[in-house]
This record gives C-alpha cells, sequence and structure tokens, in this order.
C-alpha cells in the first residue's frame, strides 16, 4: 500500500477528509477488499488507544507562591518610605561632603589677616592680598599684630578667651560648642593669624539637620521592614 | 507552635464559559485562578507525559515542571486552544527529560515481588473498583500499548498520544508542537501502522476483544 493511500485511510478514519476525495475513497473501499481490511485495522488500533485507561494524577499539581517565585505585594507607602529612606540617606552623606570640602571651595586660599572678607576674593586676589599685607605684617611689632588684624567682633579679648575656653570645655553640650571651644582653645595657644581659618570652618549644614536625617532615614527603613514583614506574614 | 494553615474561602470552579476569565486572571499573576485551571487539566497533562515518558514519576515530575512553566509564561498565551499550549509545555517538559536521561541513564526502581522479582504493573496503580480478571486484563493491555508506545520515534508518539489517547484534533495538535497540519496526517497515519505491527506481536496476550485484524500488510 502507498504512504499516500494510509494516510487518506487515516484522515478519512478521523473525519479530516473534504466531500470529494471522501466519495472518492468510498468508491474505492467498495472495490478494493485489501483497502477495506486496512482501514479497519487502523480502526481497531485507534479503538484500542482511546480504550487505554485514562490515569489520574497522583498527586494535585496546584503551585504555590514559592514554586513560582512571587514575592508578596507592598503597599504602595512601601515605596514613598523607600524612597524618603534613599533621599534622606542621600541628604545625609552629602551634608557631610558639604562640610568637609564645601567650605574649602568657597575659601580657597584665606589669606592670613583677611578674616571674613576672605571668602569673596578668588585665589589670585587671595595671594595678591597676601604679598601685599606680609611686608606690612612684618614691619609691625610682634605684639600689635593680634589687636589689629582680626575683626574686634570675632576675636575675644585673651581675657574672655581664657574664661569662655574653660567653660566650653566644661559645659560644651552640642558639637557645635565642642568646636567652638577647640577653636577658642586653638586660638589661645596660636598667634592670631592662624585662628582665622578655624573660624572659617563652620559646618555649612548644621549638625541638627543631620541628625534629622539620619532620623528620617533610619525611621524610613525601619517602616518598610516591619511593613514587609507584615504583609509577608499576612501573605503567607 | 501553631501550624493551621489558613484556607481561601473563595475557590473558584473551573468551567468551560469561565476559562478565559481563569486565563487573563492568571496573566495578571492570580495564582488561585492558575491553579483551578491545573486542577481541570492536571490528569490530561500528567497522562501525555505518562505516555510519552512512561514512567509515572519522571511524568509526575514532568507534569509538575509544564506547570510551573506554564504559569510563568502564560502572558504569551494569545488565545486559541488553551489545552493545546498547555500540551506544548508539557511536550516540551517531556523532551527535556528524555534529553536529561540520555545525557545520565538512570535504572527504575520497580517494587520487588515477594520473590524478589520486579513487577510490572504495581499494585497501587490499580482501579480497586475492577474485578481481578479485568484488572489483569487492563494491566496486560496497557503493558503492551505502552510498550509499543515506547519503541515509537518521539514525534510519531507525542503526536500518536495527543490525537488517540488525548483526544485533540488535528490542528490542535498542530499547534501544539508546531508542525504543519499534513505533517500531523503523515506522522499519526504512520505512527498508527508501526503500533498496528507491534500489537500484533502481543495478540495472544490481548484479550479477543481486543484483538485485531490481519488484513494490514503495508
Amino acid at each position: 500500500m502507498k504512504r499516500h493511500d494510509l494516510e487518506l485511510l487515516s484522515s478519512y478514519l478521523d473525519g479530516q477528509l473534504n466531500p470529494s476525495d471522501i466519495s472518492h475513497l468510498e468508491t474505492r473501499l467498495k472495490t478494493d477488499p485489501q483497502l477495506a481490511s486496512v482501514l479497519n485495522d487502523l480502526r481497531a488500533t485507534r479503538t484500542l488507544l482511546r480504550k487505554l485507561p485514562s490515569r489520574k494524577a497522583p498527586r494535585n499539581f496546584t503551585l504555590t507562591r514559592k514554586m513560582v517565585g512571587q514575592n508578596p505585594p507592598l503597599p504602595r507607602a512601601y515605596s514613598l518610605f523607600r524612597f524618603a529612606t534613599a533621599l534622606a540617606t542621600l541628604l545625609f552623606v552629602f551634608s557631610f561632603g558639604l562640610n568637609s570640602f564645601g567650605r574649602q571651595l568657597a575659601n580657597p586660599a584665606p589669606g592670613f589677616g583677611m578674616g571674613g572678607d576672605g571668602g569673596d576674593a578668588t585665589s589670585q586676589e587671595s595671594t595678591e592680598l597676601f604679598s601685599a599685607e606680609a611686608p606690612a605684617a612684618a614691619e609691625m611689632p610682634a605684639t600689635e599684630a593680634p589687636a589689629e588684624e582680626p575683626p574686634a567682633a570675632l576675636v575675644p579679648s585673651p581675657t574672655q578667651m581664657l574664661t569662655e575656653t574653660a567653660n566650653a570645655a566644661r559645659t560644651a553640650e552640642t558639637p557645635t560648642s565642642k568646636i567652638d571651644g577647640v577653636s577658642d582653645a586653638f586660638d589661645q595657644s596660636q598667634p592670631q593669624v592662624a585662628s582665622e581659618p578655624q573660624q572659617g570652618l563652620s559646618p555649612l549644614v548644621s549638625p541638627t539637620w543631620q541628625l534629622a536625617l539620619a532620623i528620617v532615614a533610619l525611621l524610613s527603613a525601619l517602616l518598610m521592614v516591619l511593613m514587609r514583614q507584615r504583609e509577608a506574614s499576612r501573605w503567607r | 507552635m501553631n501550624l493551621i494553615v489558613k484556607q481561601n474561602p473563595a475557590v473558584i470552579q473551573y468551567s468551560p464559559m469561565n476559562e478565559q476569565a481563569l486565563i487573563t486572571d492568571a496573566q495578571q499573576g492570580n495564582l488561585d485562578a492558575f491553579n483551578t485551571l491545573v486542577l481541570h487539566y492536571q490528569d490530561s497533562v500528567f497522562n501525555t507525559a505518562l505516555r510519552i515518558l512512561g514512567d509515572d514519576d519522571l511524568a509526575a515530575d514532568a507534569a509538575q515542571d509544564a506547570f510551573i512553566s506554564a504559569f510563568k509564561s502564560i502572558t504569551s498565551f494569545r488565545g486559541g486552544s488553551f489545552k493545546a499550549w498547555l500540551m506544548r509545555t508539557v511536550t516540551n517538559a517531556c523532551y527535556d527529560e528524555l534529553r536529561r536521561q540520555k545525557r545520565r541513564p538512570t535504572t527504575p526502581l520497580e517494587p520487588d515481588t515477594d520473590d524478589g522479582e520486579e513487577m510490572d504493573s504495581p499494585r497501587w496503580l490499580a482501579d480497586p473498583n475492577m474485578t481481578p480478571d479485568q484488572k489483569a486484563e487492563a494491566d496486560e493491555v496497557e503493558h503492551a500499548i505502552q510498550h509499543c508506545l515506547d519503541n515509537l520515534p518521539l514525534e510519531f508518539k507525542t503526536v500518536v498520544v495527543m490525537a488517540d489517547i488525548q483526544g485533540m484534533d488535528y490542528a490542535e495538535v498542530a499547534t501544539s508542537i508546531r508542525v504543519p497540519l499534513g505533517t500531523i496526517k503523515s506522522r499519526l497515519a504512520r505512527a498508527r501502522l508501526r503500533l498496528r505491527e507491534c500489537l500484533q506481536s502481543f495478540e495472544e496476550l490481548l484479550p479477543a476483544s481486543y484483538r485485531l485484524g490481519e488484513g494490514m500488510n503495508v
């Protein structure tokens, strides 16, 4: 038997032939006993296969969330806290950088005896001013130099300095007061010209703000963890 | 420790009418909806895997893998016959398993009889409602057919399992294994012919009701 005839018989069995092929094949089946016999065998084989008992699944194949790697759905507030944590952390780190380097960038070359005015000058101007004033400082008596150069409001008198330093060292509670105390103590032991850059290093971002940023970052992170745990336990 | 697991009280019932809704929900990540589909199709999927692989444990593993894979890729289902789409997933899982077996051949662990010989038809698979004679007869037929299926080339076996055992139409089979309709017709005809030849060698074992004629000499 040709393969084409076999395919015709198989398709005929499944009702997959068009009407003209069916009538043509049925005419041949009436006159060709071998073709009819093959058709019967194919039908018997198909019947046998269809009688094959269907097995029940040995267990349920339902999926768990773990199997498919699904994570618990998180509330909308979670993304808000995530953003807050990231932003607060970034600002916190940035504030340290700003305090450390920002002042130096603003005052690239703080000159001796310039005080607060040095912040507006460019580095070239500072160098020129330093060069211009250096001889003048050298000509002056050593004892007069501290009294003339700093502004009176910024530099306390030696007696006042001693008192303030002692008080600040004992009673300082905030980092700012500690820095001031150290600065004052430094002023006491150094010539006044060297104390000017120390006053220029006061932090641009106050420690209070830094503390607030740290608290926001920590609280937001804590809330995120709590939200995750709560949703995960509820989801399970 | 309290280990009581809360069950979801809202059990979604399957019906052909709500199949599409269940699929849409599953595509949006609703695992309960997908599990309803799993419960409906798991017997078909398991039987397909069983007839292709010829081993219960491997078939169960392949069925489970197929459902996991189906859930992960259900967004790629674009309509048509969901059963055909599912069958493609299970045949792929079976092909993966057969490839694994080729790389690392293993010896199946069959339960032993009292004489220490392996049992061909484990007792736990028998239907408890059948009489012993019926059970023996069914086991013989099943064994003979499975043996003949195992001797078929894989592409023939897949087509005949889907069309004749699962009762899928040609178009569904063509969709499942992504071959043209003409190829399906050809493979099915040749698979039936080979099965006929193979089953003739089991004719004496088969009960009278299962015996085939003698007229096919192709």
